[in-house]
């Protein structure tokens, strides 16, 4: 039965289902909605999410979105994804739950939209809001020290105390992985003070190269590109 | 072994959503109430249960737990007696059930708390109102529904996502849509007034859910009578003032 995965790899949550289903030998076809041109928009792409919005996935019968879900149906339906991504002992899962529901309202809330209001606007054919950059900046700057001192705490190299990754690890590197299309002063304003969630994006990209930084090529070439102008 | 404790304020959503969940399924839990209006939940001790300052929060044995969302899925798997329909062990129900979930905290929730926030219960927290924070998310807030009425209860069913039994989800969704009782009248039923399902949903999930649903928001509907006094006494003010100036004119 095949896998289709719709999605586009400047969105922080497209990449963490690709990157997910190449870290298991998870096969797909991956389906690029060209984000740029509105193509999330068109009658076409709303059969699959009326929502608009990548990334969104069809296994035979099942047509699902929002990243998260989909994250936890790929490592509950296929057979030979490694426990530690989503595991079975409740009491974990619990914990990797709660530290995704607190991405949307925090992490995510505030660098998605910093991000977008401060520099990439335009490639959308949208202007700059400065305004609304400030009120994201907010929450991104609450958010990084939360994650450096309550999600990170424990000993473990991965968030909740964990020795290896989890889909919330991807899900949340992956977020803060969008602030490279910063100016680097930029990026390294916020992350600077992070020690903890620095070797955490360090630990997450080595524990799943080289996809990992496949997956983040695209990303990589829109910077370099935007950091020339 | 100890009881499950729920640390919650019924004036907040999803507090309400946990305990009406453990209440319809038999759960046996204290109650703990930490009152938001009174700063309550920013206070070292609720601090040592939930770092992040919010409620709901539960502890079980000597395991925390915050997000309802996560505390929802967490008691429906882990206390027996808890009927399938609520997180269904279908792998194809249960992550739908995680899509409408996860929607809900950039659609539903921010889109009601803010404007409910921003148009009403702010300065029981002794904040500003602010209608410029309340007009956009009055847009999320009626996108929202809209996608509701139109997607999410799509099909035959009476439910989210075409179920004919309430999920974790609809008690989650519709404990938010009830927040908006706190609105002036007029204000609350033309946010509602177009969408007859998501009315109806909402009847459903009460009927469903009964007599713990409505315990449960009895304190939102002390809030709400409360707050219509206010209006009501604000309005009578104005007139007098408007006819007083009236008569000082003609003189």
């Amino acid at each position: 039965m095949e896998l289709k995965v719709y999605g586009h790899r400047v969105s922080q949550p497209s990449r963490a289902i690709m990157i997910f289903c190449k870290a298991n030998n998870i096969e797909f076809e991956e389906v690029t909605i060209e984000l740029p041109k509105g193509q999330h928009k068109s009658p076409e792409f709303k059969e699959i999410n009326p929502m608009g919005q990548v990334p969104a996935i069809i296994h035979g019968e099942l047509k699902l979105f929002e990243s998260h879900a989909i994250l936890i149906y790929l490592a509950s339906a296929f057979t030979g994804v490694a426990d530690h991504w989503y595991p079975t002992d409740l009491v974990k899962r619990a914990k990797i739950h709660s530290v995704l529901d607190w991405h949307h309202s925090n992490l995510r809330r505030g660098t998605a939209a910093y991000v977008f209001n401060s520099r990439i606007a335009p490639v959308f054919g949208l202007p700059l809001n400065p305004q609304a950059a400030a009120e994201a900046e907010k929450f991104l700057i609450c958010s990084l020290p939360l994650i450096e001192s309550f999600w990170l705490q424990d000993s473990g190299r991965f968030l909740l105390g964990a020795n290896q990754p989890s889909i919330a690890d991807l899900s949340l590197v992956c977020e803060i992985m969008q602030l490279e299309l910063l100016d680097e002063d930029e990026r390294d304003r916020f992350l600077g003070p992070y020690k903890k969630v620095q070797q955490w994006i360090e630990n997450t990209k080595n524990a799943i190269k080289p996809h990992f930084d496949e997956v983040h090529d695209a990303l990589y070439q829109v910077s370099a590109t935007l950091r020339k102008k | 072994m100890m009881k499950l404790k729920v640390y919650a304020d019924r004036m907040s959503q999803p507090s309400r959503a946990v305990i009406i969940f453990c209440k319809v399924n038999g759960i046996d839990f204290e109650e703990v109430r930490i009152d938001v209006s009174k700063r309550q939940q920013l206070s070292p001790e609720f601090k040592e249960i939930n770092p992040m300052g919010k409620v709901p929060a539960i502890v079980d044995g000597r395991f925390k737990l915050f997000e309802s969302h996560a505390i929802l899925i967490y008691l429906a798997c882990v206390f027996p007696g808890v009927a399938d329909h609520w997180y269904p062990a279908d792998l194809f129900k249960r992550v739908k059930i995680q899509s409408v979930l996860d929607w809900h905290h950039s659609n539903l929730r921010r889109g009601a708390a803010t404007y409910v926030f921003n148009t009403t219960l702010a300065p029981a927290s002794g904040l500003p109102l602010n209608p410029q924070a309340a007009a956009e998310a009055e847009k999320v807030l009626s996108s929202s529904l809209s996608k509701i009425e139109s997607f999410w209860l799509k099909g035959s069913g009476r439910f989210l996502l075409g179920g004919n039994q309430p999920t974790i989800a609809d008690l989650s969704l519709v404990c938010e849509i009830m927040q908006l009782e706190v609105l002036d009248e007029y204000d609350r039923s033309r946010i509602i007034a177009p969408y007859k399902k998501v009315q109806q949903w909402i009847e459903d999930t009460r009927q469903a859910t009964r007599p713990h649903f409505d315990e449960v928001h009895k304190i939102l509907f002390k809030a709400k009578a409360r707050l219509q006094k206010q209006r009501s006494v604000g309005e009578n003010i104005e007139t007098q003032s408007s006819f007083k100036t009236t008569l000082t004119s003609k003189m």
